[in-house]
């Protein structure tokens, strides 16, 4: 029979039926997933579960509890209820609550699920909010177990002002469905060979590795460990120079077959949490960073092998050089590789290091070809570990001495949250002041959400090495390993483009004045970003937010809330619902604008967005030359201030002959079938178009592909 | 007359190597059926003039960024500004690549005469065979001049590359054999590259050409084997 229990033991328990004598039928399959297993039927109904529930999860007296309880018993037994289950009696309790004016209560003693319907669709259709999601029985159960953390998230992690402002998308609190985990993280290779793979709760345990094969199954575990405690990217610090002491006795065909593995162990690892592969990415640098150079280096067996990392900078470029000839290949089918994505640094010291000409060729043969290469631009002292989309972590003092010994270094962002911008102007009207104080307002209320989830973290992970984030909470070299106290709070903007048209009339790449305000914004956020910072001791960062399903949900939200007002500014294909803001500071995708100005002017928003900024050049068919993309490269980090830059191609992939061809196309230009699927860059990472959500199927309608500028081909004005 | 139809601020593969600006001169002497700037050549009056003063202003801001400007067409050597042109983009010192289908050897032997150019690609439509050349320039070409221009450019030090838009209606791989053994013959001062491009029908001068398929990907990747 059904009866109230908490919510968590009603969770633990799903799976069965209730049977009993008021409905008399077993409805196994209807119901298996919300129904709780009882022992008990009918005969076995006892009303002061309803009681215990009510004084366990609420403040309710006992006298009201005890009210509620027999007029649900007094329902129940007049026979109106032909199916007795759980969440049934919830409903009816809750419905009571609300008749007695109790609506705290009811809050507290509400259920979190998910409707018949809902899972019917879920199971037959996939999710496109994250397109790195695939479709199949762990994808459903990631979105099943995200939709029931989200609520949970909304409901009691956040204050309900923060929760409403989500919800009203004034702001958008990401992964919530992985509110009890960080964002993501940045590490270093380092803290495996030093400590072996030594997991809390492991079956077994693993030294230091001895070979460079089992050195990467190590990396690829432990990524995947990392996956699940962490919402999004795992990024991995100077790989091919922590690699390094493990490579001297290897030949170069061995190095070519470590890379090789590396590469497609990241890439099919698509079998992890909710079937999706791990989001990695791999920080690449030619030469040796000045932080690592006179660091002891640790060999085989977790041994400091005599030498320095400096004295490794031959051995790190042969590993450097045979990712990109694996990148360059591609997968056996020819497309390119979707993870993980190597960040090359592009320092001083790169230029200062002999053959970096022809490491720059090669790593630009490889983003005309293929696209992978992000070429990160570290100028000056700026040293930085990069990851995610965009993220990066910036060096500071204190992580340049944690420098000394490597496998103390390991970042996280706890949270993102994204500010929906063009609405500000909406609500300003074209006031400036009204315009500066709500962003002033979202700014904090994101601040007042990142204190909340900082709360909730530490709360998780104050249980320990025992607790639900044990992982995090594991103490090898005598610190967590999710270090709280360095953990940055990421501040996110979708749609500046958009504030500007509707505040000024113009876009951002219009005019010089329109430039100007656009920096002004996002000046604003930062010095804001730095006041809260020192005044709650919390690192709180600008980042362009990817927004690979943000653009769209503010957009839609938008549209339905200020139609007038959006309709004008908003961008893509209103009839096939294909709408979007821009994304964070870029400027308008479709805009006519040569690449040495779209690097030049949106690397002008970089310095002020400290945790992370990208310019994409979208390249359509082209295939640059790369010796000319190499000269570009040169020219972007002197002259600009451009963080980082990739070149996003775009691919035909045939499902029945197998081959990839250069450009989005209907048919395989080899086979000619229609059996197709495109692939490019969404927002920082490769996928197959055909997993793209509707906003983003709009922007890449809209991208402008620079494809005079590129394939000589050139346009006519 | 031929004036300045097009600009295009940066280009990455007219140039090898190089980060390029390309202006392009309208009028030809050729009707390629296959040719993508088909506007310049037919309809050049229907095409906003581009004043040269912007042009060199334009380029002033992108002076660290560009290797040079290439000089296309069209067919420029036609035009009597051209040396003109040249002259103005090289004393603001620009690297100069031109861009010629090779119909007038005089004006290429005086342009690289006086010095005005860094690097020059010749567009040779064909293996020299009149009725196969006739057929790709769409009109009748004096093949002695084309060879004419040939051998000058190879007896020059600037930097050179032989160009050919393939397409399965014209070309045949021995044609390509052909083709590439032709220009490798011989003395070479500096030894040119041979460049295919595959034909793309996006676009055409001749209408019927735009039912045409191009060459399969992998066919294109085998041919361009044979003149590497």
């Amino acid at each position: 029979m059904g009866v109230v229990m908490p919510i968590n033991a009603e969770m633990e328990k799903k799976g069965g039926v209730v049977k009993g004598d008021v409905s008399g039928k077993s409805e196994a399959t209807d119901l298996a997933l919300f129904v709780r297993t009882s022992q008990e039927d009918m005969t076995g109904w006892n009303r002061e579960r309803i009681v215990d529930a009510l004084l366990r999860e609420t403040y309710v007296d006992r006298d009201t509890a005890e009210r509620i309880s027999i007029e649900i018993e007094e329902t129940i037994s007049t026979g109106k209820v032909k199916t007795v289950t759980g969440p049934l009696i919830r409903e009816m309790v809750n419905a009571k609550l609300l008749e007695y004016g109790l609506e705290q209560a009811r809050r507290m003693h509400t259920r979190l699920g998910v409707p018949l319907y809902d899972v019917d669709q879920m199971l037959v259709h996939p999710n496109k909010e994250n397109a790195n999601v695939p479709h199949g029985p762990e994808a459903t159960n990631l979105t099943l177990a995200e939709g029931i953390k989200k609520e949970y998230a909304l409901l009691h992690v956040f204050s309900s002002d923060v929760a409403d402002a989500h919800l009203n998308g004034d702001l958008h609190l990401h992964d919530l469905g992985f509110v009890d985990r960080p964002y993501c993280s940045g590490q270093s290779l380092e803290y495996i060979k030093k400590f072996g793979l030594n997991l809390p709760h492991a079956l077994a345990m693993a030294g230091p590795a001895k070979h460079p094969e089992v050195l990467l199954a190590h990396m690829v575990k432990f990524a995947a460990a990392l996956q699940s405690h962490f919402a999004g990217a795992i990024g991995w610090d100077a790989v091919n120079l922590f690699f390094a002491p493990y490579l001297e006795e290897l030949d170069d065909k061995q190095v070519k077959q470590l890379a090789q593995m590396m590469i497609y162990e990241f890439s099919q690892q698509a079998v992890a949490r909710g079937g999706q592969a791990i989001f990695s990415d791999i920080n690449i640098y030619w030469e040796v960073p000045k932080h690592f150079e006179n660091v002891p280096a640790i060999g085989p067996g977790g041994e400091y092998t005599g030498k320095t990392y400096g004295e490794y900078e031959k051995q790190a470029q042969r590993f450097a050089w045979a990712l990109f000839d694996t990148y360059k290949e591609g997968d056996a089918s020819g497309r390119p590789f979707f993870f993980p994505k190597p960040l090359v640094h592009i320092t001083e010291k790169f230029f200062e290091t002999e053959g970096h000409m022809d490491f720059l060729h090669h790593i630009c043969d490889v983003a005309s070809d293929k696209g992978n290469t992000y070429f990160v631009f570290d100028r000056g002292e700026t040293a930085k570990i990069s990851e995610c989309c965009r993220l990066s972590f910036k060096l500071e003092a204190s992580d340049l001495e944690d420098a000394k010994e490597p496998w103390r270094m390991r970042y996280s962002a706890l949270q993102n949250i994204t500010v929906n911008l063009p609405r500000l102007a909406y609500k300003a009207d074209g006031d400036d002041t009204k315009l500066f104080s709500l962003l002033t307002e979202q700014l904090m209320l994101a601040a007042k959400g990142h204190e909340q989830k900082k709360k909730f973290i530490e709360k998780l992970m104050a249980h320990g090495e025992n607790g639900p984030l044990s992982l995090l909470a594991m103490k090898l070299d005598g610190q967590t390993y999710l270090r709280l106290k360095k953990c940055s709070y990421l501040v996110g903007m979708v749609g500046l483009n958009e504030l500007v048209r509707v505040h000024m009339g113009q876009e951002v790449h219009d005019s010089d004045e329109a430039m100007k305000f656009g920096l002004k914004i996002i000046a604003h956020m930062n010095i804001l970003c730095n006041k809260m910072s020192e005044e709650t001791g919390m690192k709180f960062v600008l980042e362009q937010t990817p927004a690979e399903s943000t653009s769209y949900r503010f957009a839609k939200l938008d549209y339905v809330n200020y139609p007038e007002q959006s309709a004008k500014v908003l961008q893509g294909d209103f009839d096939k619902g294909e709408i979007y803001y821009t994304n964070s500071t870029l400027f308008n995708v479709g805009s006519l604008m040569n690449p040495i100005e779209r690097v030049e002017r949106e690397g002008l928003f970089h310095p002020l967005i400290e945790a992370g900024s990208i310019t994409h050049i979208w390249l359509g068919e082209a295939q640059p030359d790369k010796e000319a993309l190499a000269n570009f490269v040169i020219n972007i980090f002197r002259h600009t201030q451009n963080d980082q830059v990739a070149f996003s191609p775009e691919f035909t992939s045939c499902l029945d002959c197998g081959k990839t061809a250069r450009g989005l196309s209907e048919v395989c230009s080899y086979c000619g079938s229609e059996h197709v699927d495109g692939i490019t860059r969404i927002t920082g990472y490769f996928t197959k178009v055909s997993s793209w959500n509707k906003g983003k199927l709009g922007e890449l309608h809209d991208r402008y592909r620079n494809e005079g500028h590129f394939d000589g081909q050139g346009a006519v004005n | 007359m031929s004036e300045i139809k097009g600009f295009l601020e940066t280009s990455f593969l007219d140039w090898p190597g190089r980060v390029s600006a390309v202006m392009f001169l309208s009028g030809c002497n050729f009707r390629c059926p296959f040719c993508h700037n088909h506007s310049l050549v037919l309809a050049p009056d229907k095409l906003n003039t581009i004043d040269l003063a912007y042009i060199l202003d334009r380029l002033a801001k992108f002076k660290k960024w560009l290797g040079g400007v290439c000089v296309s067409g069209g067919e420029p050597t036609l035009s009597s500004q051209l040396p003109v042109v040249l002259r103005k983009l090289r004393r603001e010192g620009w690297a100069v690549k031109l861009d010629t289908n090779g119909t007038r050897p005089q004006v290429l032997s005086e342009l690289l005469s006086e010095g005005l150019l860094d690097m020059v690609s010749m567009d040779v439509k064909a293996p020299l065979d009149s009725k196969k050349y006739n057929s790709c320039a769409g009109t009748t070409v004096d093949l002695g001049s084309v060879k004419k221009s040939i051998s000058l450019l190879k007896a020059s030090d600037i930097d050179l590359e032989f160009r050919m838009t393939i397409l399965p209606k014209f070309h045949s791989e021995k044609d390509i054999s052909e083709w590439a053994e032709y220009l490798l013959d011989g003395e070479c001062l500096k030894s040119p590259r041979l460049k295919l491009q595959n034909f793309n029908p996006r676009s055409t001068l001749d209408p019927h050409l735009l039912d045409d398929e191009p060459f399969a990907s992998k066919t294109f990747e085998e041919l361009q084997r044979l003149v590497v």
